[in-house]
């Protein structure tokens, strides 16, 4: 991530939905018009930190938080581990930081949260940014989410997942490795909760496209300005759904980056930082 | 008597050539001179009317293996003089730069067709015993004895004659009409990326005017600047990437430029004609020679121009058969004999090469072997200096891999170790 990008980037904390989660902030704190970044699986607010100095960059308040049970932050007691579940606590969340529309920065299973929100809200949202994630029409679950969903076998796997194993298997299905502090990072917060968050996450998504249709329909008519960008030789989900999220946002601006995997903010920060920024720039200024 | 004059007269009704050579772009033009300086009489045949014209859908990169050719043809310094570039080529993997140390590295050749073809053309017009007929097409293939014996040709008010000759040659390209009408066996290999370029003005790569290819597996995108500050941009990627590049070629050219990493300033260039693109590229190879009969440049092996050897290899055949029929045509051994030589010559030179080529040129990913010399070559200067006098066509496979493959094994070894 590009150091100018990193400066301006705070941290903080955020009581919402039962729990105390990590927030980052950068730009105008005030604003009810927010670039709203939601972290994949595993994933946490850390991911977005070059990201969110990039919205910052472009003029916007810019906010990442973790999702219950993943980064730092606990689910409270009774936590339904499931994308309504998961979207409910987004939308308690932005109450609480005051925000009335939300540019979507959405990476991979954030995506299905996040556009479950925006179905929930569609007046809130602003526009759309889609990281290797979005609506998935006719999506098998990767080999990975398969173990996880399988009883027995995903326990037996979140169990043997060494440090070295875990960087192994990553690195093993990116084209040009991740960061090593990146990496690292992920490790550190796939702790047991995570672990069990994960496997209760996938095992409660059945059809991860099964709501593509509802949704298209939903989002094509409010015509959302969205921007999408995917890593070529993404191992999870395949670059053939970047157009087709043009289905659900028709003026989509889609980028396949041709060196880049699962997580190009991070083995293309510069790229992916300057299509953000740009993107934002190009949109109407805050309403407010 | 040279002409580049469209309506040149044919001197007498059945005028009898040492060789006639169909097409005036750079294969044909660079046998011609050769031919013509040995003091053989040739005749250069060329459908389009122009002298001016010039092929349009090329990255126009001529590799270090022809630069000695175009000495020896007293072109380069010609080139040179019309802002011809002399580039090295830096490639970018994702173990990292592929570069040659700057005294070691080879250098190419770049400058754009719509200069060079011109200049070359007249070069080979200006040559003695070489008449050039301009605007004429090929009809069909003469008949002498058990081969070939010239040419009939037709220009465009309907005009037919007949140009007779003792050797036929076929330099007109990768769809060359006199391969189709010789009948010379063929191989098709298919080709699963599709093309798209064009000139910008500004927006110039790092290190201009070095020439960058971006190797991103199985994605392919290059920068070639050249003569009057412009710089060819050009991107060949797989055929599941055509849809945006049918809709709208130079957003998605410049998008997908833009996009790389250490992406080159193409935003901030101008492109200063229509970007166009070609999507069915079929590699073809044919045998290259048949009774009293040669192909020379894309008409022998139209092979894939990702690896920019085209123009090269156009112009070193045509010095592979002008050394090979020498004799024949001076008449101190037989025609068959000098055409088996260029045979055996072009097959040694290319045959290889062409061979790898076309295995990549299906769209696949970069195989185990290669990414072990890519990766090498990103981590040694001794082996990115043995890799681009192998990407540079200066040596062929088969002598480049037993110096290539052991230190590449080393060096990555030592890379693993280190880690």
């Amino acid at each position: 991530m590009s150091t100018a990008a990193m400066e301006g980037v705070e941290r903080g904390s955020l009581l919402a939905g039962g729990t105390r989660t990590r927030l980052l902030q950068a730009g105008p704190a005030e604003a009810s018009e927010a670039v709203v970044f939601l972290h994949g699986n595993p994933g946490s607010a850390d991911d977005w930190i070059g990201m969110a100095g990039a919205a910052a960059e472009a003029g916007r308040r810019a906010v990442a938080f973790d999702l219950p049970d993943f980064g730092e932050t606990i689910a409270p007691s009774g936590f339904e581990h499931d994308v309504p579940g998961y979207a409910r606590f987004v939308d308690q969340a932005l109450t609480e930081l005051g925000i009335e529309h939300a540019h979507l920065v959405l990476h991979d299973f954030g995506g299905p949260i996040g556009l479950a929100w925006a179905a929930m809200r569609p007046d809130a949202v602003a526009s759309v940014t889609l990281i290797d994630t979005g609506l998935l029409p006719g999506y098998r679950w990767h080999v990975l989410a398969r173990i996880w969903r399988t009883p027995v076998l995903g326990e037996l796997f979140q169990a043997t997942a060494t440090r070295r194993a875990f960087r192994s298997l990553l690195n093993l299905r990116e084209p040009r490795g991740l960061p090593r502090e990146f990496a690292e990072a992920m490790y550190d917060h796939y702790d047991s909760r995570t672990r069990k968050a994960v496997l209760a996450l996938y095992r409660a998504t059945d059809d991860p496209g099964g709501m593509s249709e509802a949704l298209i329909g939903l989002f094509a008519e409010r015509e959302i300005p969205a921007l999408v960008i995917w890593g070529e030789h993404d191992a999870y989900l395949p670059w053939s759904f970047a157009a087709r999220q043009r289905e659900a946002f028709p003026g989509a601006e889609v980028h396949v980056l041709p060196a880049s995997g699962h997580w190009p903010f991070a083995d293309a920060p510069e790229t992916a930082e300057r299509l953000l920024r740009e993107f934002l720039e190009a949109l109407p200024p805050d309403r407010g | 008597m040279p002409s580049t004059d469209s309506h040149s007269p044919i001197i007498g009704d059945d005028p009898a050539y040492d060789a006639v050579i169909v097409g005036a772009s750079l294969a044909g033009c660079a046998a011609a001179i050769q031919l013509g300086r040995a003091g053989l009489s040739v005749a250069v045949v060329e459908k389009q009317p122009d002298p001016n014209a010039f092929k349009r859908m090329c990255s126009h990169f001529i590799q270090a293996s022809a630069v000695p050719t175009l000495e020896r043809l007293e072109l380069l310094e010609p080139i040179e003089a019309a802002g011809g570039q002399r580039p090295r080529v830096r490639i970018w993997t994702r173990w990292g730069w592929i570069e040659a140390p700057a005294e070691r590295a080879a250098r190419g050749v770049n400058l754009r067709r719509e200069v060079l073809d011109p200049l070359v053309r007249k070069a080979a017009a200006a040559t003695a015993g070489v008449e050039m007929l301009l605007g004429w097409s090929l009809e069909r293939l003469l008949r002498e004895g058990g081969g070939f014996g010239g040419i009939a040709v037709r220009n465009r008010e309907g005009e037919e004659r007949e140009l007779r000759a003792r050797l036929t040659v076929g330099a007109d390209g990768r769809d060359s009409r006199t391969a189709e009408l010789s009948g010379v066996p063929v191989k098709t290999y298919p080709h699963n990326r599709f093309a798209y370029g064009g000139y910008f003005e500004g927006g110039a790569p790092a290190n201009a005017p070095d020439a960058t290819a971006w190797f991103l597996d199985p994605q392919w995108c290059a920068a070639f600047p050249t003569d009057n500050d412009l710089t060819f941009y050009a991107a060949m990627p797989t055929k599941d990437r055509l849809p945006e590049f049918r809709k709208e070629p130079e957003a998605a050219l410049v998008r997908f430029l833009s996009d790389v990493p250490e992406a080159p300033p193409i935003r901030a260039g101008r492109a200063i004609e229509p970007v166009i693109g070609k999507i069915e590229m079929t590699n073809r190879m044919r045998k290259p020679v048949a009774p009293g009969l040669a192909l020379i440049g894309d008409a022998a092996l139209a092979t894939d121009p990702l690896f920019g050897v085209g123009c090269g290899w156009a112009i070193q055949s045509s010095e592979w058969l002008a050394e090979s029929v020498m004799a024949a045509l001076r008449g101190d051994e037989s025609l068959e004999q000098g055409l088996e030589r260029y045979r055996r010559r072009h097959r040694r030179e290319l045959g290889a090469h062409a061979f790898f080529i076309h295995d990549y040129a299906t769209g696949r990913k970069l195989n185990p072997a290669e990414r072990l010399m890519f990766s090498a070559a990103a981590r040694d200067p001794e082996m990115a200096t043995r890799f681009d006098a192998f990407g540079t066509r200066q040596v062929r496979p088969q002598q480049a891999m037993p110096r290539l493959i052991p230190r590449a094994v080393a060096v990555n070894a030592r890379h693993a170790l280190a880690r």
